[in-house]
C-alpha cells in the first residue's frame, strides 16, 4: 500500500491482477474474499457483558459484603448443627447481604449499560473514488479535496490519486481500483491504533477506589481489632465472627456506590440537556477536574461557516456583523460605491438558496454553493433582501465560473434599469488579480484613475485584512458601452469577446469563519477557572492566531516571540523566550521538536496555538499536555508520597476532535470530546463525551457541572459516612460493655439502603456553593474526594455526636421499661441465653427470653429513628461546606426538602410496617435525639464560623475541624 | 497520564520512616509534638463535653423515672414460667438415681432456692386471706404473704433432703415470673403433661398445682421487699420401664383467662417444657 500511489493504473492492474474495466473475475473475487475477509473493520474488542456484570458484582464493597454473607452462612451452618433456635437469622442475614450486592450490582450495570448505549452508529461507507471527496472524517480537513489520477504527494494520505475507505464522495464520479480492504485500510489502521491506546482510569474512578480502600481499610481493621478483642474477652469464635459481620455491615456504606452512580447519571442527563452527551458516566467528573483543554478551531471555537467580516471601499475599512443570528448590517451603506459593490456581490455569485426555506432565518438556510459564495449570498440577502429577484431583474447573459488558473469569476448581466441598455460586467476574485485588470477605482461613486497612491491604499487594506487571517476577495465591474455591445450581442465565454481588463475596481470583501459568540465568554471562564485552553488546528497560523485573539485564547496584551521580535525590531533568535506568554506553533516546527522541547513550550507559555497541525500531531500534543505537572502539586503535604503514589501525575487533559484520525488522541486524552455534528463515528466511538452542538462553550458548562458533582459527591459521602459511626459504635460498645445489642444488622441495612438513599442523591442537586468556576482545577493529589479531614470530621466528630444521641435514646427505652442503665452493663451472656426466662430487671420483674428480645428490637427501632432524626441535621450541615447554612438558604434546594419529607415518611413507614421484625417505638422516642441533632447543627455552624473568621490555616485546630475541602 | 513510576523499595521505606519520625522538623506521623498535643487537647475537651452532655441527659432522663415502678410495663403483660433447679445447659435433667453426685447440683440449687422460703426468713410475712387478691395499693409499706414450705409436701426438702432424686421421683419447682401489678383472674393452677404416655405420673404440691391469688399483685422490689412468689412443686414419679428414656414434660398455667399460655413465638409465656432422663 505504501507505494501503490506511485504506480500507474496499468502497473496497478498488473499488481492486483485486475482490470479497470472488467474488475476481478467472480472466482478471483471469491478467492480474495476468502483470503482477506469482508471489507469491514474488526469491531474493537469489547469486554463480554457477563464479565462487566461480574465486575460489578465483586467490585467496590461487594467483596466485603460477600465475605459478610459467607460468614453468615458459615455461622448458620454451625449454629444449625448445634441446634440453636436463632440459626436462621444468620441464614437470612446472609441472603439479605447477597441480595444487596446483587441488586446494587445489577443497578450499577444497568446504569453503565444505559449510558454506553446512547451512541448508535450510523456509518455509511462508500468505497468509491474520484472527483471531490470529503476527507473530513479521516483527516479533519473541512474542505472537500479533489481527486485525480496523478501522483501528487509522497505521503499516501496527501496524494490525490487515493481515496479512502470511510470518506464520502461529495460530487462527481470516478472509477478506482481497490487496493486494500477492511483492517488494512488507513482507517482500519487508525482504528487499531486507537484501540491500542490504553484507556486510563478516570479521576473519579481513582477517587472512588481510594474511598473504597479507605472505608474498607477502616472496616477491616476495626473488624479484625474487635475480633481479636472479643476472642481475648473469651467470646466464642462463632460470636466473634457474627460481631465481625456486624462491624463490616455497619462500616460499609452499602447504598453509596449506587448513590454515586445515580448522582453521576443525573448530572449526565443535565449535561445532555446542555449539549454534552456523556458516554461514560465517570467522564462527568473528569471534565470537572480538567486542567487543559485542547480544542479544535473550526466548528468548535468558530461557527464553521464563512462570513463576511470586513469590507473595504472608498478607502475605508468597514466591519460587518459576524454573529450567528445577524439580521441587519450596521455599517454605513449610504455611499454609491456600496451600491455598486453590493450589485457585484449579488450578481457575481452562483450560490443559491435551496427552495422552500423562506420562513427560516437567513443564516440558517441551506445554500447550494461553496463556502465563500454562500457567505456572500447570505451577506447580500441580509442587506438587500430578496437576492433571487434582483438576479432575475438583472438577467445573466454570460458567465465564466471560478477556476484556479484564472482565479476570478465573471458574469455579464442586463441591467434592471429599462432605460439603460448597457450590459454590466461584474467580476470577483483574488484581489491582486482583480487589481491587475483594473485601470480605475470607484471612490464615493465616481470612477477615478487608479494611481500608485490608490494602489498603495489598496495594498495596505489588503495586507491588513489578510493579517487578520481573513480570506479577501476583490470586486470590480464595467458597464460595457452600448454601441459596441448592443442588446443583441452574443457573448462567447470561450473566445472572450468582451473586455476583461481596464475595469473599474470597486472594493474588497474579506471573510472569515468567525468565532461563536459564546466562545470568548467561555474562554475567559476557563481562564478564571485555571484551565489552560490550547487551540489545535489545521488552519494557517495567521488565521489561527486571529481567531485565538478574538476569542481570548491569546489575550489582547500578550505577545508571541515573533510579536516581540517585530516590536523590538530584533531577530527572533534574540528574543528572551520567557518574555513571551503566547506561542503560535506551526505543525512543521512541531515535527522536528523533541518531546522535551514540546514540554518546554507547554510549560513556558500560557497561551498556545498549534497551527497547521496534522491530526496525528494532536496525539503528541495531548501526551505532552498530560506530562505537565502543575506547580501547585509540588507543595509539601504531610502524607508521604508512598501513601498516594497510586495516583498518576500530570494534568487532566480534555481534547476535542472530529476526524477518524483524531481518535487516538481522543482515546489518549483523559476526556475525549467528539463533535456531534461534524464528528465521524470513529471519533464518537473513541470519545468519552459528544458535544451535540459542537460548541466550545458547552464544554465549559460541562466543566462547571463536573466540578459541582465532585463537590456534591463529597457532601454525599460525608453525609453517608457520618452515620456509619452511629452504626458501628453499638457493636463496639456491645462487645466491650456487654450490653444488649443496640441495633441489628438488618436495621443498619434499612438505614443504608432505605432512608438514607434519597437524601444522599438529593445532595447531588445542591447548587454550587461558591463560584466554582473561580478556583483552580482540582489537584488530583491533594483534593481527594475523601480526605483525612472529611473522614476525621465525619467519623470522629459528627459521627460520635450522633452515636451519643442514639445511645441516649437506647438507654431511655430500656430504662423506661425497667432496665436502668446500670443493670444493662455486662448482662449480654445472660440476656441472650434463651434458657434464662426469669431475667430480673431493676424493679424485680422477671422477663422471658422472648420478652427481652422484643424489648431489644424496640431498642433497634428507637436507635434507628434516632439516627434518622440526626441524619436530618447531618443533611442540613452537609448542604454547604463553608458557607453558613443561613447564607446558602436553608430552603433553596427544593429537592432536599422534597426528599427530606419522604425520608422521614419512609422511616416512619418502615418502622410501622416492620412490626413483624421490630416493634414500633413510642412516639416520644422520635424526639429524644432532637437536642443532639440541634447540637450537630450548632456545632457545624460554629465550625463554619471559625472558618469564616479565618484562624491561621496552619493551626491544628483548624486543620482538624476545617471543612472538608 | 504519566506512567506511574515504581519507586525502589528502599526509597519508599525511607519515606515511611521519614513520615513516622522526621528528625529535621521533629514531626511525628506528619505532625509536631505541639500539634499533636493541641489535637489531643481538642479531642479531650470535645469528648469531655460530649461525655458531660451524655451524663447530663441521662440524669435528666432518670429523674423522670420512679424508683418504685417502671414507666411502662407493656412489654411484659403476661408472665413467663420458669423452673428450679435450672440445669446449666438447657432445660434437661440427666441423673442417675443411684449416683448422688449426678444430682447433687440439683439438690443444692433447690436447697439454696428454698432458703428464702424458710420460716425463719418469713418472720415479717403475714398470713393472708386465701383465694383472693391481696390489694394493698393504699398502704405505704407493702406486706408480703407467707408461703409455707410445708405446702410443698414431699418436695419441701424437709422430709426428703434429696427432693426425691434418689428415689426416682425427682421434684421440680415451677414458678411464675414476677410482674408488677399483675392480678391473675380465676384460679390459676399449674398443669404438667408428659409428652409420652405411661412413663411418668405427676404429683403436685400444693394440691392441683394451685397458685393462690393472695400472692398477687406484686408491688416491685423497693416497695415489696420481702415478697415471695408462690411455688408449685411437681414431683415426677418415673415408671421403672421409663428409665434411660427421655421424657418431655410441658407445664402450663391454666384456669386464669388473663395469663397467656399459648404464644407462638414465646415458648415460655405461661408455659415451660423440660426433659428428664433418669438412669439407674
Amino acid at each position: 500500500m505504501q507505494d501503490d500511489h506511485r504506480l500507474s493504473t496499468s502497473e496497478l492492474e498488473m499488481k492486483y491482477g485486475t482490470s479497470i474495466d472488467k474488475g476481478l473475475s467472480s472466482a478471483r473475487a471469491a478467492e480474495i474474499l476468502a483470503r482477506d475477509g469482508p471489507n469491514a473493520l474488526t469491531p474493537p474488542k469489547a469486554t463480554p457483558e457477563i464479565v462487566k456484570f461480574l465486575k460489578q458484582m465483586i467490585g467496590g464493597f461487594s467483596i466485603l459484603l460477600w465475605i459478610g454473607a459467607g460468614f453468615s452462612w458459615i455461622s448458620f451452618g454451625i449454629q444449625l448443627a448445634q441446634g440453636v433456635d436463632s440459626a436462621f437469622d444468620n441464614l437470612y442475614l446472609g441472603v439479605v447481604l447477597a441480595l444487596v450486592v446483587i441488586l446494587t450490582g445489577i443497578f450499577a450495570y444497568y446504569q453503565e449499560a444505559k449510558s454506553t448505549n446512547i451512541m448508535a452508529s450510523f456509518s455509511k461507507m462508500i468505497p468509491q473514488v474520484r472527483a471531490t471527496v470529503d476527507n473530513s472524517s479521516l483527516t479533519g480537513e473541512s474542505e472537500p479535496q479533489s481527486r485525480s489520477c496523478d501522483f501528487t504527494h509522497e505521503n499516501p494520505l496527501e496524494t490525490r490519486n487515493i481515496a479512502f475507505y470511510s470518506t464520502t464522495c461529495v460530487e462527481g464520479t470516478a472509477t478506482g481500483i481497490v487496493i486494500n480492504t477492511g483492517d488494512r485500510t488507513i482507517i482500519g489502521r487508525i482504528a487499531s491504533l486507537a484501540s491500542g491506546v490504553g484507556n486510563e482510569k478516570t479521576p473519579i474512578a481513582i477517587e472512588i477506589e481510594h474511598f473504597v480502600y479507605l472505608v474498607a481499610g477502616v472496616a477491616i481493621s476495626i473488624g479484625v481489632l474487635f475480633f481479636i478483642i472479643s476472642v481475648s474477652m473469651r467470646y466464642k469464635i462463632l460470636d466473634s465472627i457474627i460481631f465481625l459481620i456486624g462491624i463490616i455491615v455497619a462500616n460499609v456504606p452499602e447504598g453509596l456506590l449506587a448513590t454515586v452512580t445515580v448522582s453521576l447519571s443525573l448530572t449526565a442527563k443535565r449535561m445532555a440537556k446542555k449539549n454534552c452527551l456523556v458516554k461514560n458516566l465517570e467522564a462527568v467528573e473528569t471534565l470537572g477536574s480538567t486542567s487543559i483543554i485542547c480544542s479544535d478551531k473550526t466548528g468548535t471555537l468558530t461557527q464553521n461557516r464563512m462570513t463576511v467580516a470586513h469590507l473595504w471601499f472608498d478607502n475605508q475599512i468597514y466591519s460587518a456583523d459576524t454573529s450567528e443570528d445577524q439580521t441587519t448590517q450596521p455599517f454605513d451603506q449610504s455611499s454609491p460605491t456600496w451600491t455598486a459593490l453590493s450589485k457585484i456581490v449579488t450578481l457575481c455569485n452562483r450560490a443559491e438558496f435551496r427552495p422552500g426555506q423562506e420562513n427560516l432565518p437567513i443564516m440558517k438556510r441551506v445554500v447550494v454553493g461553496d463556502a465563500s459564495e454562500t457567505a456572500l449570498l447570505k451577506f447580500s440577502e441580509v442587506i438587500l433582501g430578496d437576492v433571487m429577484s434582483i438576479r432575475a431583474q438583472n438577467r445573466k447573459v454570460a458567465e465564466i465560473p471560478f477556476n484556479s488558473t484564472n482565479k476570478f469569476q465573471l458574469s455579464i448581466h442586463e441591467t434592471d434599469d429599462p432605460q439603460d441598455k448597457r450590459f454590466l460586467l461584474v467580476m470577483k476574485g483574488a484581489p491582486e488579480r482583480i487589481l491587475e485588470r483594473c485601470s480605475t477605482i470607484m471612490i464615493n461613486g465616481k470612477e477615478e484613475p487608479l494611481d500608485s497612491e490608490k494602489a498603495e491604499a489598496f495594498q495596505t487594506a489588503y495586507m491588513e485584512l489578510g493579517g487578520m487571517g481573513e480570506r479577501v476577495l476583490g470586486f470590480c465591474h464595467l458597464y460595457l458601452p452600448e454601441n459596441e455591445f448592443p442588446e443583441t450581442f452574443q457573448f462567447d465565454t470561450d473566445s472572450m469577446n468582451f473586455p476583461t481588463s481596464n475595469l473599474c475596481f470597486v472594493g474588497l470583501l474579506s471573510m472569515i469563519d468567525p468565532p461563536r459568540s459564546t466562545v470568548p465568554d467561555a474562554v475567559s471562564k476557563c481562564r478564571s477557572a485555571g484551565i489552560k485552553v490550547i487551540m489545535v488546528t489545521g488552519d494557517h497560523p495567521i488565521t489561527a492566531k486571529a481567531i485565538a485573539k478574538s476569542v481570548g485564547i491569546i489575550s489582547a496584551t500578550s505577545e508571541t516571540v515573533e510579536d516581540i521580535a517585530k516590536r523590538l525590531n530584533i531577530p527572533v533568535e534574540q528574543v528572551n523566550r520567557r518574555e513571551a506568554t503566547a506561542a503560535v506553533v506551526n505543525g512543521m516546527e512541531l515535527k522536528d521538536m523533541s518531546s522535551e522541547q514540546l514540554d518546554e513550550i507547554l510549560r513556558n507559555h500560557t497561551e498556545i496555538v498549534f497551527a497547521r497541525t496534522s491530526p496525528q500531531q494532536k496525539l503528541i500534543i495531548v501526551e505532552g499536555c498530560q506530562r505537565q505537572v502543575r506547580q501547585a502539586w509540588q507543595s509539601v503535604i504531610y502524607v508521604p508520597p508512598a501513601l498516594i503514589c497510586a495516583t498518576s501525575q500530570g494534568s487532566v487533559v480534555a481534547v476535542t476532535g472530529d476526524g477518524v484520525n483524531d481518535s487516538p488522541a481522543l482515546k489518549k486524552a483523559d476526556i475525549g470530546i467528539a463533535m456531534g455534528i461534524a464528528g465521524s463515528d470513529a471519533a464518537k466511538n473513541a470519545a468519552d463525551m459528544v458535544l451535540l452542538d459542537d460548541n466550545f462553550a458547552s464544554i465549559v458548562t460541562g466543566v462547571e457541572e463536573g466540578r459541582l458533582i465532585f463537590d456534591n459527591l463529597k457532601k454525599t459521602i460525608a453525609y453517608t459516612l457520618t452515620k456509619n459511626i452511629a452504626e458501628l459504635c453499638p457493636f463496639l460498645i456491645y462487645i466491650i460493655a456487654s450490653i444488649p445489642m443496640p441495633i441489628g444488622t438488618i436495621t443498619i441495612l434499612f438505614i443504608d439502603l432505605g432512608t438514607d438513599i434519597i437524601p444522599s442523591v438529593a445532595l447531588a442537586y445542591e447548587k454550587a456553593e461558591s463560584d466554582i468556576m473561580n478556583r483552580r482545577p482540582r489537584n488530583k493529589r491533594r483534593d481527594r474526594l475523601v480526605n483525612q479531614q472529611l473522614a476525621v470530621y465525619s467519623y470522629l466528630q459528627i459521627g460520635i455526636m450522633q452515636s451519643v444521641g442514639a445511645f441516649v435514646t437506647y438507654f431511655t427505652v430500656y430504662a423506661e421499661q425497667g432496665f436502668l442503665p446500670s443493670t444493662l452493663l455486662g448482662v449480654r451472656v445472660n440476656w441472650e441465653n434463651n434458657a434464662i426466662n426469669d431475667f430480673e430487671d431493676s424493679y424485680g420483674q422477671q422477663w422471658t427470653h422472648y420478652q427481652r428480645m422484643y424489648l431489644q428490637w424496640t431498642g433497634y427501632t428507637a436507635f434507628f429513628v434516632s439516627i434518622t432524626i440526626q441524619q436530618v441535621a447531618d443533611l442540613i450541615i452537609r448542604k454547604t461546606r463553608r458557607n453558613s447554612i443561613f447564607r446558602q438558604g436553608l430552603f433553596r434546594n427544593k429537592v432536599i426538602w422534597g426528599t427530606e419529607t419522604p425520608e422521614l415518611e419512609l422511616s416512619c413507614s418502615q418502622v410501622f410496617l416492620s412490626e413483624i421484625f421490630a416493634p414500633t417505638p413510642r412516639f416520644q422516642y422520635w424526639f429524644v435525639a432532637v437536642p443532639f441533632a440541634i447540637l450537630i447543627w450548632v456545632y457545624d455552624e460554629i465550625r463554619k464560623l471559625v472558618w469564616a473568621l479565618g484562624f491561621p490555616p496552619s493551626s491544628p485546630v483548624v486543620t482538624w475541624i476545617k471543612p472538608q475541602h | 497520564m504519566a506512567k506511574e513510576t515504581q519507586k525502589p523499595f528502599r526509597q519508599s521505606m525511607a519515606e515511611w520512616r521519614q513520615f513516622i519520625y522526621n528528625p529535621n522538623s521533629g514531626e511525628f506521623l506528619g505532625r509536631t509534638a505541639k500539634s499533636w498535643g493541641l489535637i489531643l487537647l481538642f479531642y479531650l475537651v470535645f469528648y469531655g463535653f460530649l461525655a458531660a452532655l451524655f451524663t447530663f441527659t441521662m440524669w435528666v432522663m432518670l429523674q423522670t423515672l420512679s424508683n418504685d415502678i417502671p414507666k411502662y410495663r407493656d412489654r411484659i403483660s403476661s408472665p413467663g414460667l420458669m423452673i428450679s433447679p435450672k440445669p446449666d445447659t438447657a432445660l434437661e435433667f440427666y441423673f442417675n438415681k443411684s449416683d448422688s453426685q449426678s444430682y447433687a447440683e440439683y439438690v443444692t440449687t433447690l436447697q439454696n432456692f428454698l432458703e428464702s422460703y424458710n420460716d425463719s426468713k418469713q418472720s415479717q410475712n403475714i398470713d393472708c386471706a386465701r383465694g383472693k387478691i391481696f390489694e394493698q395499693s393504699e398502704a405505704a409499706v407493702k406486706k408480703a404473704c407467707r408461703f409455707n414450705l410445708s405446702d410443698l409436701g414431699l418436695c419441701s426438702g424437709k422430709e426428703d433432703p434429696n427432693f426425691g432424686y434418689s428415689k426416682g421421683t425427682p421434684c421440680v419447682l415451677v414458678k411464675m415470673n414476677r410482674i408488677i401489678g399483675l392480678k391473675p383472674e380465676g384460679e390459676p393452677q399449674i398443669q404438667c403433661t408428659p409428652k409420652e404416655e405411661g412413663m411418668v405420673s405427676i404429683n403436685y404440691f400444693p394440691r392441683d398445682g394451685a397458685m393462690d391469688l393472695m400472692y398477687f399483685p406484686y408491688y416491685g422490689k423497693s416497695l415489696h421487699a420481702h415478697y415471695l412468689q408462690p411455688l408449685v412443686a411437681v414431683q415426677l414419679a418415673i415408671a421403672p420401664n421409663a428409665t434411660k428414656e427421655e421424657i418431655t414434660i410441658e407445664c402450663k398455667i391454666h384456669g386464669s383467662p388473663n395469663l397467656k399460655n399459648q404464644d407462638d413465638r414465646d415458648k415460655f409465656l405461661g408455659r415451660i417444657a423440660f426433659k428428664v432422663m433418669m438412669s439407674e
